[in-house]
């Protein structure tokens, strides 16, 4: 993301003009933009125009539109970001009041306008701007049959491709059916492979799979690219790891970036920082449930205690929620940090998001055992 | 003991674990004084024959009590059993003389079965002759002490004559389908002098020996060849791997061979004296369990290999890389009581018995915990490289010196036939589909789990929903023309589309189609060893031969161990060894069914991050 004129007072009202690189940024966009904030853009518009003879005629007409922002959303497959609200700038087309979805896109600039600028806000605009290396990793992610491309990115991670089919056992007179089926399989993901991987973006592929099917495809892949000359496989293939995972449903992803294989090429981004946070909290809980809780309430009575030394919550908690909830959890995270605790807000999209985001968005590992909140109801 | 496949006095009430048992609990006892506590349990069976067993969790209890006294399942007594045994009989002298073989018909409204009891009668081809006694021998070997002879003279008839049951019989119908009736071709005819079909599972750790004692069992009753058995000893010492000659049997393909592994599960034919015995070799790599699932699933009785030499056996015991303990885990949630521990590699330890006793002891007590019955666990050591104690008693001094119990083959032929379900509509889970490519039909490979099939019948492929036609059956490359409930068979399919039938897909009868659903609720047990369970955990579930990714949604309750009821309401989080009902969400349908409808279609199995973390089964179907 590109900031080409900013204007902030912290925790007071300012403007900021961004212009989204890559679909991470949208994602951060859609993290900053709240309701009732308002976003300006150039967008296009069909407005009705009396012609002469008195029939009426629709045109496409292209204008710059502030709109106070009613609802926002995120498409993940379209990576789009549409933003609905009221018309509040005086202009020849469109009346004031009159609503309008806003399509925010890749390279074209706008303005945000907010009330308040809080903390947690800067910290999404800081993360959004940083132009460190981000964790663009693509794993696929396999099991006898079935494979998922997944591309992981700083704060998103998103599947570019699913590819299943069914393999038969391998005995008797059917074995060379097994044998082709496989093949025909690793050829599908191969497709799937060079279409979804540019190695110029991506810092290294992973290749997982419970037993041998990794291997297999490995193999694969190298005499494939040799006989077919596939340029940028041969080029990069130092950069291809090989990881074990237990399965190959998306859920192993967190065994992925687990692996200490993994982890050393990503351990600076963010996704590997949440994977590692989650981890600890499970450990935790295995090893002595009281020390760990989930759920707002549960949390909300620990935090009353002082009692919690890492947070864990989910961006999503903070979108949904009105301004009320958002501030309650603005001021936890703030007061967990103040008090000497860390405080990690995983991005919804991550797979470990998405598992805290099950585990009800909350969760926190305690300084001491608080045995009585079993008592309490979630 | 037979297998519990039939469905005893008490079903229908409250379901238990089939596999559960009293000792699980005692787990915190440990190692040192379980040996008292099942001891004490054995007793009453053992002493006295007035006792009734509990068909929920087993218990052996006095004559005189109503209830069971460990899960509080009431006994259901006899009178109306009685009293349908008169009216069956009645009209079975009726029906001698009408007595014909039915052609299919589907359509019949003379309910017959109720929900919790069902008969076998043993016909012979011409019909004429109606063998009640002989039924108990086989078929009907229910175990419940006093009430076996009231079962044995309750009476499936068929459709096509005409009697007047039909009023007792509906008024015990439970439940709301269609009342369902075998037909006469469904049970097995007595006068065949076909062996019995035994399903037997080999699981154990990896590398203990499973493939060779199976390639060595083929090769000891003739389905191998001697010149088959040297191009195998050839080609395996070709590629440097001449001990795995005898395994290079089952693992066909390049890959197991090349690694030395089994990677799925391989069936083998082969007969002993008294069973016609397929094999399902299993995996026991840790990566592979699924595939073992999915074999051992099939399974009637199962022989856990076990490595006996120095520091294997330890290896295979320990509770997060073995699978020892695992798989024995496992096939006692499938509900399978029979085991043969097979003590392998005994000629690596010089044949001693101190090593034997001490493998025995420590493992005897994990058996204990995870609930099978010290009567129907058999120890066998042996040599599978040496061909010691397999099908004849040991020659090798060192070991006929102390060792006086029977061999392997014996100790299979020992084991009690299992039940067989004929009188259910059909049910058949697919295992495995496979596409001839020269005659580009497709079959469908399974055991069949009730009912039976036979060439021109009409069956419903879930979980797609299509109609498709039984065009031929195959049983180890030989067509058949009947196959009945345990037989494991490959049939061809007409009329439907191959991509409607999947590994995992059950077939069924027409008018009994199983339920396919996402969402379901189930109860469980956690696995010593498993990571917590807490509300959006990602699992794996199995069930039957499916497999797919789950989501804990809710956890309900935790179960007393001991009398099964609620003792907390939505804890936060399932520890190992608990008991609890949970609900999960599915990422695609699966078919099945309750636990208390089907036993096949009920059991499952969650894993997560390479462990079985819970066993159990469904309790209730969700529909969304």
């Amino acid at each position: 993301m590109r900031i080409s004129r900013k204007d902030i007072v912290p925790d007071g009202p300012g403007s900021v003009k961004l212009v989204p690189v890559d679909s991470d940024d949208l994602w951060f966009a859609y993290n900053l933009i709240a309701v009732g904030d308002s976003v300006m853009a150039v967008t296009v518009r069909k407005v009705l125009r009396e012609a002469a003879s008195g029939g009426r005629d629709a045109e496409r007409v292209k204008l710059k539109l502030e709109i106070k922002v009613e609802a926002v959303d995120y498409d993940k497959v379209g990576a789009v970001l549409r933003i609905r609200g009221k018309n509040i700038l005086e202009n020849e087309h469109v009346k004031i009041g009159a609503f309008h979805t806003l399509e925010i896109e890749l390279q074209r600039p706008f303005v945000l306008r907010k009330e308040i600028w809080d903390s947690l806000a800067l910290d999404v605009l800081h993360q959004a701007t940083d132009p460190a290396a981000s964790a663009d990793l693509v794993v696929v992610l396999m099991q006898e049959g079935l494979a998922h491309i997944i591309l992981v990115g700083r704060s998103v991670t998103t599947t570019r491709s699913r590819i299943e089919t069914s393999i038969p056992r391998k005995h008797g007179p059917a074995i060379a059916g097994y044998e082709s089926a496989l093949n025909k399989f690793f050829e599908n993901v191969l497709q799937a492979f060079l279409k979804h991987v540019d190695f110029s973006v991506v810092r290294c592929a992973v290749i997982a799979s419970p037993g041998f099917t990794k291997d297999q495809f490995h193999r694969h892949l190298l005499l494939e690219a040799e006989r077919r000359q596939l340029r940028t496989v041969i080029e990069n293939k130092s950069r291809i790891i090989l990881v074990h995972t237990a399965s190959g449903y998306k859920h192993s992803l967190r065994e992925v970036l687990d692996s200490p294989s993994v982890m050393n090429m990503i351990k600076d981004s963010k996704a590997a920082q949440e994977v590692r946070a989650l981890k600890d909290f499970f450990d935790m809980l295995s090893n002595d449930p009281t020390r760990a809780c989930y759920g707002p309430k549960h949390v909300e009575v620990a935090h009353d205690r002082m009692a919690v030394q890492t947070l864990l919550i989910t961006d999503d908690l903070f979108r949904n929620a009105d301004i009320a909830t958002r501030q309650k959890y603005v001021n936890l995270v703030k007061s967990v940090k103040d008090s000497g605790g860390a405080a990690h807000i995983f991005s919804s999209m991550h797979v470990s998001g998405e598992q805290l985001t099950q585990l009800t968005g909350i969760a926190a590992i305690l300084r001491f055992p608080l045995p009585d909140l079993d008592d309490i109801e979630m | 003991m037979p297998r519990k496949v039939s469905y005893g006095l008490d079903y229908d009430e409250d379901y238990g674990y089939d596999y559960e048992e009293v000792d699980d609990y005692r787990l915190d006892y440990d190692a040192d004084d379980s040996g008292d506590v099942p001891i004490a349990r054995e007793e009453p069976s053992r002493s006295t024959s007035n006792v009734w067993r509990c068909s929920i969790c087993t218990y052996d209890n006095e004559e005189g009590l109503p209830a069971c006294d460990i899960c509080g399942v009431i006994r259901k007594t006899h009178i109306d059993v009685n009293n349908a045994k008169k009216t069956a009989s009645a009209s079975l002298k009726k029906d001698l003389p009408t007595e014909r073989i039915s052609t299919t018909s589907e359509e019949n409204s003379n309910v017959v079965t109720s929900r919790g009891r069902h008969v076998n009668v043993i016909k012979s081809e011409h019909g004429s002759q109606l063998d009640i006694h002989a039924s108990g021998s086989r078929e009907v070997a229910l175990e419940h002490g006093t009430s076996a002879d009231e079962y044995k003279h309750q009476v499936l008839t068929s459709s096509s004559n005409s009697f007047s049951d039909e009023s007792t019989n509906s008024a015990q119908k439970a439940s709301s389908l269609k009342p369902y009736s075998h037909e006469t071709w469904m049970l097995p005819e007595k006068g065949e002098s076909v062996l019995t079909q035994l399903n037997i599972a080999i699981v154990g750790h990896v590398d203990s020996g499973k493939s060779t004692l199976s390639g060595r069992l083929l090769h000891l009753s003739g389905r191998i060849s001697q010149k088959e058995m040297h191009k195998y000893e050839k080609e395996a010492k070709l590629q440097g791997k001449g001990s795995f000659a005898f395994a290079w049997a089952l693992d066909e393909s390049a890959e197991e061979r090349e690694r030395g592994i089994t990677m799925t599960v391989a069936v083998a034919y082969f007969d002993t004296k008294k069973y016609h015995v397929v094999l399902l070799d299993s995996p026991g790599h840790k990566d592979f369990v699924p595939n073992m699932i999915s074999g051992a699933i099939q399974a009637d009785a199962a022989v856990l290999v076990i490595d006996a030499s120095v520091g294997s056996f330890e290896a295979g015991m320990d509770g997060n890389k073995g699978q020892t303990r695992e798989h024995a885990q496992l096939i006692r949630s499938f509900g399978i009581e029979q085991l043969i521990v097979a003590v392998n590699k005994m000629d690596a330890i010089e044949y001693s018995k101190e090593r034997y006793e001490l493998i025995k002891r420590q493992l005897g007590t994990f058996l204990r915990t995870s609930g099978f019955k010290d009567t129907s666990v058999q120890w066998v050591p042996m040599s599978a490289i040496t061909n010691q104690n397999l099908d004849a008693n040991p020659d090798d001094i060192r070991f006929s010196s102390w060792y006086k119990g029977p061999y392997l083959l014996k100790a299979i032929d020992s084991l009690p036939p299992p039940l067989r379900d004929f009188s259910r509509p059909l049910v058949m889970p697919v295992s495995d589909v496979i596409r001839s490519p020269s005659t580009g039909q497709i079959s469908a490979c399974g055991k069949l789990e009730s009912g039976a099939m036979r060439a021109g019948l009409k069956v419903l492929v879930m979980p797609s929903g299509h109609l498709g036609t039984v065009k031929s059956m195959e049983h180890d490359s030989r067509p058949c023309t009947v196959a009945r409930a345990g037989d494991h068979v490959a049939v061809v399919l007409q009329g439907v589309d191959g991509s409607r039938i999947i590994k995992g897909g059950v077939l069924c009868h027409p008018d009994f189609p199983i339920s396919v659903a996402k969402h379901f609720e189930l109860k469980v047990l956690t696995l010593e060893g498993a990571s917590p369970i807490l509300i959006g955990s990602q699992v794996e579930l199995h069930i039957h031969h499916a497999m797919e990714a789950a989501c804990v949604k809710k956890i309900i309750s935790v179960l007393d161990p001991k009398t099964g009821e609620e003792m907390k309401k939505s804890p936060r989080i399932l520890t190992p060894r608990q008991r609890a009902v949970i609900e999960v969400v599915l990422q695609g349908p699966v078919c099945a069914g309750e636990y208390s409808n089907c036993k096949a279609l009920g059991r499952v199995s969650l894993r997560a991050s390479g462990r079985t973390a819970a066993v159990g089964f469904v309790t209730r179907v969700i529909e969304d």
